[in-house]
């Protein structure tokens, strides 16, 4: 690994400032580190695009960036909680079940200890061509993409274009389903973005995944309270139990109308370069009695989706899964 | 530098032919050689049975003699469960890891690689590099010196030297820079521009066997087959029954993911050598240093600490990057650590081989196998090697077929080099032969455990005509039967559905192979000191598993003291041990425990001996004096006490006893010679029970039983340590794992913890592990060596549970969710 200047930033104005200070340097800030320093830095991500840093800035040393607070409309952590604190929460685990369902297959406990919720959200792809030393792809700002002709059993089967990886955030995944928004400060001020135009596919820029500029982060994501009353489902499927990114995993809430589907939202990871909002199933389960329509709804997924030439098994994956996120919450007590 | 090509002596009978009394005495001295020994025992089988009185140590020379050792009605310490020796520094993390050595003043070694798979290296410019602050050296082909750029390692053609021109691997050395820090090498090495000529590669084993594939070297074969094995023959391989089954088996490349990386820590003190490295046979490591330096065993001496993140097999030899290290710190002066990346241990170091092969099975309707055909050919990577007839051992032996012809070709290609993995190439030849016997079964209607118990051979190998001792053959198949409710839960294939779309399987396979067996060189001492302690000492490295704490256990047994009253050191220092084999092979119980039985076995004759004086003496010297008769056969030696067998009140102390001799001290050590009439076989049955759900593709493992005849349990809990850490280790390669590469380049995919795979706790079922003890008239006390037998059954247990749960033959490893859901389809 190249050696590096790491700040511990201790206000947000501070992490700021630090970025302003270093405009004209490689500088990122850094939440646990599993991915950027344990992944990225080590393992010399780099390219053209994506220089390896030469200055990082610890956020998890700004207090006000860690910890969920509750309120009427809604609740709000900060980027740098930890997903540990996130799963152990008991406010979370009664208002937010399927944040903390998805929390709680990130990794293993050691990475949960460590990895921030922003961290989480905001890591780079597992692409195995993008995460290769000797594979110069666009995402790293060379001129390739080694999965449309190489080994792309793990890539996108949706949304895909120019690259084909898949978001890696479980948590990603569960907040684009609660219809989360993010706050964003940086050198030029602060904004919130909702979940649903956070994230940006590379047709807009191959580069990145989320619409932060290099001088800006996260702060802190709110979550609108689910209706009281509203059915949720998380599944993510993967190769090993432990430690693994998902191979498709589908979040999802809804209210019913009697045995039809009134509202809700339906996610998927794993299966595009953004995590994916699953309105056309979402519109075919619309008023709908959810046993009867629902594997024709899920069927849906198979009309948007592009599978490359080893994955067209997550095409059956995902519709399967869907159905069956769907019908255990319907289940569920 | 003189030496010779170990493998080609094996693959080239007229290689072999043409040595001399010189060449053979070099090859001896070997490592590649001595991981054969190991390893790979029935590859080098043909060479020892016409060569082995030419080769000093082979214990060639027939031994028929089989001594028995001498069993206590009842034993005192072996089949109790003893904890490890190492124990608390493993679970604390104290234990001398080499990891976690530091030296004063030392420097931290990386290496360039290539990363072309086939390529001619043009051109190298260091000088940024060089120019780096806290660089201390680069070196690299342009100015290593001239004694060691003809320093090869393996076999020739093609050829790994210390900087090769044309380099057939991505990994291939180009430079190695030794700086004060590990970010400065890191660094520094990206500094290095590499002008490359990229040459055609070729990754598959079945490409490479075409006569159009370009030749790499000077090759008499096509495109890149290093050779094309003398097919085994028996009766009529044409015959066939009622039924004919056939099927292709696939297994790809795996690699060992040991916890601990490769890494050793060396320095020269004048000029000696001294190496702490994580190796599995510290005196095989101290002759690879020896010649790779061109300088005299005595001047090296290698470390191993007793505590090591594993081996499995990759860690009995040295690699390029040992050399390396060794003479940069002759350049420098100074300490060199040199620690791999997780990158590094997985793509330059061994792997198992992929491996392709063709069986056909013929039985008849009453379910007797008429014929069987098979033809194995392994994907050896970028070296030569021999792996694929090491996969007939378990078609050979397990069951009575009268005919037979078996094939193996062993192809090079630009990709992973091949070396032991724990089991080498059993596990193939097992996954080969028991998907194929069942899938046999299943045609004539025949339940495929019937079909195995009633073809089962219990006699010898066929051909060589060697027998069987007291083979648990048919007991573990039984024991895994029963122990899995065969009988209760064996149904028709896709007959139970157990939820919509989930459906229960069973299955079960039997193993045989050749690791396990004792080799030669079996050595080992005892020492009694005066005051009756005693101190074992052995060249047997423990990797993990246990083994020097089972050295004690077998010492304390035959001497007949207590195991508080003897130690051992956990480390091997090649400068105060003898050579006793490398830790592969299963061997180390059948072999450096063998080595210290005897040893034991000497001290406790010298001490009887002394013990028989001591009596006399004393009964001269008593008032009144008196004459008595006393010989070691009159004496016992029980928990530490010599005592008289006719009069258990005259005792002696073992301080005693040594005090009276000069020197007062006893050496005890071993002569031995292994036997080589026995077919020295391990036996194992595994039987599981899965549930596979066909939406999502997975194959959930609901229980695992797994039967090992071990001849003799010497410490029952490690055996079932290896057995569960084999099962897991196995499974692995069932369901996740396999080392992949980019087609278009060539260029590793997934050398990574997270990519590959191995399986976590939460993916592995509980292991109910069987220990069958059936004694063998060789070995120590009988016992058959277990580390390696594990892994041969998971993967046809799983696969034919998978078909009798769905009805599918998916005989492609790994058995990844994406091959189940597409042959569903």
């Amino acid at each position: 690994m190249k050696g590096f200047e790491l700040y511990d930033a201790t206000t947000v104005q501070e992490a700021i400032d630090l970025l302003r200070k270093n405009t004209d340097r490689a500088v990122k800030v850094v939440g646990g580190g599993s991915d950027l320093v344990g992944g990225v830095m080590k393992d010399w991500v780099t390219g053209r695009g994506m220089p390896i840093p030469e200055v990082l800035i610890d956020l998890t040393t700004i207090k006000e960036l860690t910890g969920i607070r509750i309120a009427n409309d809604g609740t709000t952590i900060g980027a740098a909680t930890t997903l540990t604190d996130i799963v152990d929460s008991k406010d979370l685990q009664g208002k937010l079940p399927l944040l903390v369902k998805a929390a709680e297959s990130v990794a293993s406990p050691l990475i949960r200890n460590f990895g921030t919720l922003g961290g989480n959200i905001n890591q780079r792809p597992r692409c195995w061509f993008f995460r290769g030393e000797d594979f110069n792809c666009y995402k790293k700002g060379g001129d390739f993409c080694y999965a449309v002709t190489g080994d792309n059993r793990y890539h996108a089967i949706i949304g895909g274009e120019l690259c084909y990886i898949v978001h890696p955030s479980d948590t990603a995944t569960a907040l684009l389903a609660l219809n989360a928004s993010a706050k964003v400060v940086g050198t030029a001020g602060e904004k919130t973005v909702t979940f649903d135009t956070y994230f940006i596919g590379p047709r807009e820029d191959v580069l990145r995944e989320n619409v932060l500029k290099k001088d800006e982060f996260m702060t802190h994501v709110t979550v609108p309270n689910p209706p009281a009353d509203a059915k949720w489902g998380w599944t993510k499927l993967k190769d090993r139990q432990v430690y693994d990114f998902s191979v498709v995993s589908v979040a999802t809430w809804f209210t019913l109308d009697g045995g039809n589907w009134k509202d809700g939202r339906i996610a998927l990871g794993g299966v595009s370069p953004v995590p994916y909002r699953a309105k056309i199933v979402e519109d075919a389960l619309k008023g709908k009695d959810i046993k009867a329509s629902v594997k024709q709804a899920a069927a849906a997924i198979r009309t948007v989706s592009r599978p490359m030439s080893l994955n067209s098994y997550k095409v059956d994956l995902t519709a399967g899964m869907i159905e069956r996120t769907i019908l255990e919450a319907l289940d569920r007590k | 530098m003189a030496r010779i090509d170990a493998v080609r002596v094996v693959q080239d009978p007229a290689y072999a032919a043409g040595l001399t009394d010189e060449d053979w005495s070099a090859l001896s001295q070997d490592p590649a050689w001595q991981e054969m020994v190991g390893e790979q025992s029935e590859f080098i089988a043909p060479v020892v049975a016409q060569y082995g009185h030419r080769i000093p140590g082979s214990g060639s020379a027939p031994v028929t003699e089989t001594q028995v050792p001498p069993i206590q009605p009842k034993f005192k310490i072996l089949g109790t469960d003893i904890a490890r020796i190492q124990g608390y520094g493993i679970v604390t993390d104290r234990g001398t890891y080499t990891e976690n050595l530091r030296m004063a003043n030392m420097l931290y070694m990386r290496t360039l690689r290539s990363r072309y798979p086939h390529a001619k290296i043009k051109k190298i410019d260091t000088a940024a590099a060089e120019k780096m602050p806290g660089v201390a050296y680069v070196l690299h082909r342009g100015n290593l010196p001239k004694e060691y750029q003809d320093v090869t390692l393996g076999g020739a053609n093609p050829t790994r030297g210390l900087f090769s021109e044309e380099v057939f691997e991505v990994g291939s050395p180009i430079a190695v820079i030794a700086a004060e820090s590990e970010h400065i090498a890191d660094e520094a090495m990206r500094q290095i521009k590499v002008e490359y000529e990229v040459l055609p590669a070729v990754f598959d084993a079945l490409e490479g066997m075409k006569s159009t594939t370009p030749k790499q070297w000077n090759n008499n074969l096509d495109g890149t087959t290093i050779a094309v094995t003398e097919p085994l023959v028996r009766g009529d391989p044409n015959k066939t029954g009622d039924v004919t089954v056939e099927l292709v088996a696939k297994k790809s490349f795996e690699q060992h993911a040991a916890l601990e990386l490769t890494n050793s820590l060396s320095y020269w003190d004048g000029d000696k050598l001294n190496m702490t490295y994580t190796n599995q046979h510290a005196h095989g490591t101290r002759s690879g240093l020896a010649q790779g330096l061109k300088i005299p065993q005595n001047k090296v001496r290698v470390m191993q600490t007793g505590w090591l993140g594993s081996g499995y097999g990759y860690r009995s030899g040295i690699d390029l990057s040992e050399l390396h290290a060794a003479i940069l710190g002759k350049l420098t002066g100074r300490p060199i650590k040199n620690m791999y990346t997780r990158y590094e241990d997985f793509v330059t170091r061994t792997h198992r081989p992929a491996f392709h092969n063709e069986m056909k099975l013929s039985a008849n309707k009453d379910g007797s196998i008429v014929s069987l055909r098979a033809k194995v050919i392994a994907n050896v990577g970028a070296q030569r090697a021999g792996a694929a007839n090491g996969s007939w051992f378990n078609m050979q032996n397990a069951y009575n077929i009268p005919n037979v012809r078996l094939e193996a070709v062993d192809v090079m290609t630009n990709t992973y080099k091949s070396g032991p993995y724990r089991c080498v190439s059993h596990p193939n030849g097992t996954f080969a032969l028991e998907t194929t016997i069942d899938k046999a079964a299943y045609a004539i209607g025949m339940d495929p455990v019937d079909f195995r118990l009633k073809n089962l051979n219990e006699t010898g190998n066929p051909d060589t005509k060697r027998p069987f001792s007291n083979p648990g053959s048919r007991d573990v198949i039984i024991a895994a039967r029963d122990n899995i409710g065969w009988k209760q839960n064996w149904h028709a294939p896709k007959a139970k559905q157990v939820r919509p779309g989930v459906y229960h399987g069973i299955g079960l396979a039997l193993h045989a192979c050749s690791h396990g067996a004792g080799s030669n060189p079996s050595t080992g001492q005892i020492l009694i000191h005066s005051d009756g302690s005693v101190q074992a000492i052995s060249g047997a490295t423990d990797i993990g598993s246990g083994q020097r704490t089972h050295i004690l256990m077998i010492a304390a047994e035959a001497l007949g003291v207590k195991l508080s009253q003897i130690t051992i050191t956990p480390y091997v220092d090649t400068e105060f041990t003898t050579d006793t084999g490398g830790t592969n092979g299963s061997r180390t119980t059948n072999t450096g425990g063998r080595g210290i039985y005897e040893a034991a076995i000497d001290a406790r004759k010298q001490l009887l001996d002394a013990a028989a004086k001591k009596f006399i003496t004393d009964a001269a010297a008593a008032k009144p004096p008196q004459t008595i008769t006393v010989t070691a056969a009159d004496l016992d030696l029980v928990d530490g006490v010599v005592t008289l067998k006719s009069d258990a009140s005259k005792k002696l102390t073992l301080a005693q006893v040594v005090q009276s001799k000069t020197p007062a001290v006893i050496q005890g050590k071993s002569e031995y010679r292994q036997p080589t009439n026995w077919e020295q076989t391990a036996w194992a049955a595994h039987a599981a029970e899965i549930e596979v759900d066909t939406l999502t593709g997975t194959v959930k493992v609901l229980r695992y039983v797994a039967a090992h005849d071990v001849g003799r349990a010497i410490n029952p809990f490690s055996i079932r340590q290896q057995v569960e850490g084999g099962v897991v280790m196995a499974l692995g390669a069932v369901f996740t794992e396999e080392l992949l590469i980019d087609k278009a380049t060539g260029l590793p995919l997934n050398p990574n913890l997270l990519d590959y795979r191995p399986l976590s706790i939460k993916d592995v079922p509980t292991v109910d592990t069987v220990i069958v003890e059936k004694p063998k008239e060789y070995g120590t006390f009988g016992a058959h060596g277990l580390g390696e037998p594990p892994m041969g059954p998971p993967a046809p247990t799983i696969a034919n549970a998978v078909y009798n749960a769905i009805g599918v033959w998916i005989t492609e490893m790994p058995l990844t969710r994406e091959k189940l859901l597409a042959a569903l389809k």
